[in-house]
């Protein structure tokens, strides 16, 4: 008889140490570890994922970035700009250039179109939001010569906003998650990023967490 | 050959210069690229460091490559 339900082919995490799963947080006990790819854009627990500052006990729980669909414009734009010249070369638009500056017209189309690709991946790459079990870290890509790292305690939070609107935003279900700080930064906000709804449920269930944890020194 | 009225300086000269000028800023841009993705690379690890700086040295020296060529073919 075929067996159609086989215990042992769950699926495995993929973290070395599986009890590292169990986390201490009610709410989210036994969240099982997912496939973490460098490009996920929501992942509990991320694998291998290290940022600046980190300090030796912290986990992270949430290792956040903008929705993939956000890439769809910049990739299309990318497509034509490489497919351009191969197009427009049977018109003759640079035939008035000599042969060498004609060379070199199409060089440099092709490097201002490597240039754009280049900064949009990186802007959305780097564009990272991390919730440890004791921060908020959160990195903001401007452009390549301007970025801006933010981070605030947990027991610095003081209102979690989730906004999501739009026909694009409710079908692919991502939004914007505005965290209120009392910190030196009154806003941090993860933008666009995929289960805005998940991500401030677990952001309230780790502040529950930490107000328990400071309310147990206290006694003590 | 096209030359600028009451000179002897050709224009396609004249053109070679700004190209070149454009071109030299571009491999500021591209180191510029290269120095930020290093920076991005220590603040954040994620497990895909080697292919971006890949990318970011390829880009550096296609720049400087380009530059070159049309040093020489213009």
């Amino acid at each position: 008889m075929v067996d159609v339900f086989v215990a042992g082919n769950k699926e495995k995490p993929i973290g070395k140490d599986e009890n590292r799963l169990d986390y201490r947080t009610p709410g989210i006990k036994k969240v099982k570890g997912r496939f973490y790819s460098p490009f996920s854009s929501f992942c509990y627990f991320p694998l291998g994922v290290k940022f600046i500052s980190k300090d030796s006990k912290e986990e992270i729980v949430l290792f956040l970035r903008r929705h993939w669909i956000t890439n769809v414009g910049w990739i299309v734009i990318s497509i034509v700009l490489l497919f351009a010249p191969v197009v427009l070369g049977s018109f003759p638009i640079l035939s008035f250039l000599p042969d060498g500056f004609q060379f070199i017209a199409v060089a440099i189309w092709y490097m201002i179109a490597v240039a754009y690709t280049l900064e949009s991946f990186l802007g959305w790459f780097f564009n990272v939001c991390i919730v440890t079990d004791e921060r908020v870290f959160d990195v903001d890509f401007v452009n390549l010569i301007y970025r801006e790292i933010t981070d605030a305690n947990l027991n610095q939070i003081q209102d979690v906003t989730v906004t999501m609107g739009g026909v694009f935003r409710t079908i692919f279900n991502f939004g914007d998650v505005i965290i209120q700080t009392a910190g030196e930064v009154p806003r941090i906000e993860f933008t666009a990023i995929p289960n805005p709804d998940k991500a401030a449920k677990i952001l309230r269930e780790l502040r529950e967490a930490e107000e328990q944890e400071n309310l147990g020194r206290l006694k003590e | 050959m096209e030359t600028i009225p009451l000179t002897n300086i050709s224009v396609w000269l004249i053109a070679k210069i700004f190209v070149l000028i454009a071109l030299g800023l571009y491999i500021v841009f591209a180191a510029v690229v290269v120095k930020q993705v290093g920076l991005m690379i220590k603040t954040i690890e994620v497990g895909f460091e080697a292919p971006i700086k890949f990318v970011a040295w390829g880009h550096l020296l296609f720049a400087v490559g380009i530059f070159v060529l049309a040093i020489i073919i213009l």
